[in-house]
């Protein structure tokens, strides 16, 4: 029990750290000279100190709202899949759970673009819920066919079971499943190809839009769920398609997992300055990848049993 | 191993469906054809079949290094769109391809059980044809539907390898043949596209 609230810690930790890594990389990559990967740390810590202000048009939503994207990720961070094997983990967790958790959060932050009566506000949450429509279906399509493969519907004992004894004959729907996954890491975490975290262009903006007028430890909480939400994801995506390195001992485990967890990072940061950002119509070509391999990989799984 | 690189295949057969650009369509054609040889080379050397790996050489070096290289020459020359819209929009052909695939693997499933070795490959095979037939239907443009019969010809091929224990190589050779006589005549076309004959 004790491992399991030090593990859940760990993600809860390192999060913002695997945030500040991507933009100190992509600094580092571009020849400029890079900010600290703790930032996040710092400016959680600034943020936390300032002044709320609400605009007077808004609503009760407003107020809680900040709550309402924080906590259903919280949730979702404690039912993560186990890091090493004998540690406690949470066995009812499967594809729709994640999902259904996640689209909780996306909700009330589309509300809270709505409820400040601005117009970025109303662009940003139209724009959201264009791309997490599309980014549902293939969540669970993928983690379904991962649960598939590993023989449970649980996440957390598919992760145990992939990483015990890997089968290896589902090699080329399990390798479909993995680029589907990536795909949808990059789109709901908001990096380069879909949406850029850094700008503030109206053209462009999507999840900052949604969260403009919002300052003070609310931002702090909005912030902290967006990397927490990146945690979440490149865990999962760490556990289930990097399976290997959970049968260690406890303390190589867990450093083997943050060296995944890093290099993860560190991927996602270098195709943010290979690629430029896709044009708003153009996303749902993207996603449309991630739908049909996540359907690809069911398939194969079932016509080639491979 | 075979089934990852069968199941790349399909892959990126549907990559090409989702793109815009002719030469990106190029690309995916080039690396359609590269895991195609890398199919019909593992399997010769399962079967220690030699024509099989032949074809396998052949196959990497015309349809992986050549034929891409003599459209991208012509494109430019010819001075062809490089944008390609397709016609059917995105949100349906996300709902079309999973048809297409579960429709054909119910058309085979009564064939498949004649076939000792590989039953499932065919399947795929048959389903891709169906796949390139819905990327010739998908663009107006001419180049793209170039690209969609050679990808016709990738998933015969595909079939040829997977369903038989190898085809004669007389008939393999010739199709390459063919494929390059089509090419120039293709390119012929291109150069009268904008004339009146």
């Amino acid at each position: 029990m004790i491992d399991y609230i030090l593990t859940v810690l760990l993600v809860f930790m390192i999060s913002p750290f695997l945030v500040g890594l991507i933009k100190s990389f992509k600094m580092f990559m571009l020849f400029k000279r890079p900010v600290s990967p703790f930032q996040p740390y710092v400016d959680f810590m600034k943020l936390i100190k300032k002044e709320v202000i609400y605009s007077k048009e808004s609503s009760v939503i407003t107020k809680i709202a900040p709550f309402m994207i924080l906590s259903p990720i919280i949730v979702v961070v404690f039912l993560l899949p186990p890091i090493f094997h004998g540690s406690f983990y949470i066995s009812f967790m499967d594809a729709f759970t994640i999902t259904g958790l996640l689209s909780l959060s996306t909700f009330f932050l589309m509300l809270l673009g709505l409820d400040s009566a601005s117009a970025f506000g109303g662009i940003g949450s139209s724009r959201e819920a264009f791309i997490a429509a599309l980014v549902e279906p293939a969540m669970i399509l993928t983690v379904f066919t991962i649960s598939l493969i590993a023989n449970n519907i649980g996440v957390g004992e598919a992760a145990l079971n992939l990483s015990f004894h890997f089968p290896i004959h589902h090699a080329a729907s399990f390798i479909l499943a993995g680029i589907a996954f990536f795909i949808l890491l990059i789109a709901e975490n908001g990096r380069i190809p879909v949406d850029n975290p850094e700008t503030h262009l109206e053209l462009t903006m999507v999840h900052e839009a949604m969260i403009l007028d919002r300052s003070g430890p609310d931002l702090a909480l909005i912030e902290t769920a967006g990397a927490l939400k990146f945690g979440v994801f490149a865990s999962l995506f760490v556990t289930l398609f990097l399976p290997f390195g959970a049968n260690l001992c406890w303390c190589l485990a867990v450093s083997v997992f943050v060296l995944k967890l890093v290099f993860v990072s560190l991927v996602v940061g270098w195709i943010e300055i290979n690629t430029a950002k896709l044009r708003l119509f153009k996303v749902p070509n993207l996603l449309g990848i991630a739908i049909i391999f996540g359907f690809l990989s069911l398939v194969i799984y079932y016509i080639l049993g491979a | 191993m075979l089934n990852v690189l069968v199941g790349f295949f399909l892959a990126t057969l549907i990559t090409e469906l989702f793109t815009t650009r002719l030469f990106r369509l190029v690309f995916w054609y080039a690396v359609n054809s590269l895991f195609l040889g890398i199919i019909a080379l593992y399997n010769g050397y399962r079967l220690s079949d030699k024509e099989m790996i032949i074809m396998g050489l052949i196959t990497i070096v015309v349809k992986f290094l050549i034929i891409p290289y003599v459209l991208k020459y012509f494109f430019i020359k010819f001075k062809v769109k490089r944008q390609i819209v397709p016609n059917i929009a995105i949100h349906y052909s996300v709902i079309i391809i999973p048809i297409v695939l579960v429709f054909t693997l119910y058309l085979t499933t009564p064939v498949l059980y004649n076939f000792s070795s590989n039953a499932n490959y065919i399947a795929v095979a048959i389903s891709s044809l169906m796949l390139s037939l819905l990327l010739m239907m998908e663009y107006k443009n001419v180049a793209a539907k170039i690209i969609g019969f050679l990808s016709i010809e990738n998933s015969l091929f595909l079939l040829g390898v997977s369903a038989t224990d190898g085809m004669p190589m007389l008939v393999e050779l010739g199709v390459f043949v063919d494929l390059l006589m089509l090419i120039v005549i293709i390119n012929i076309l291109f150069k009268y596209q904008g004339e009146k004959l």
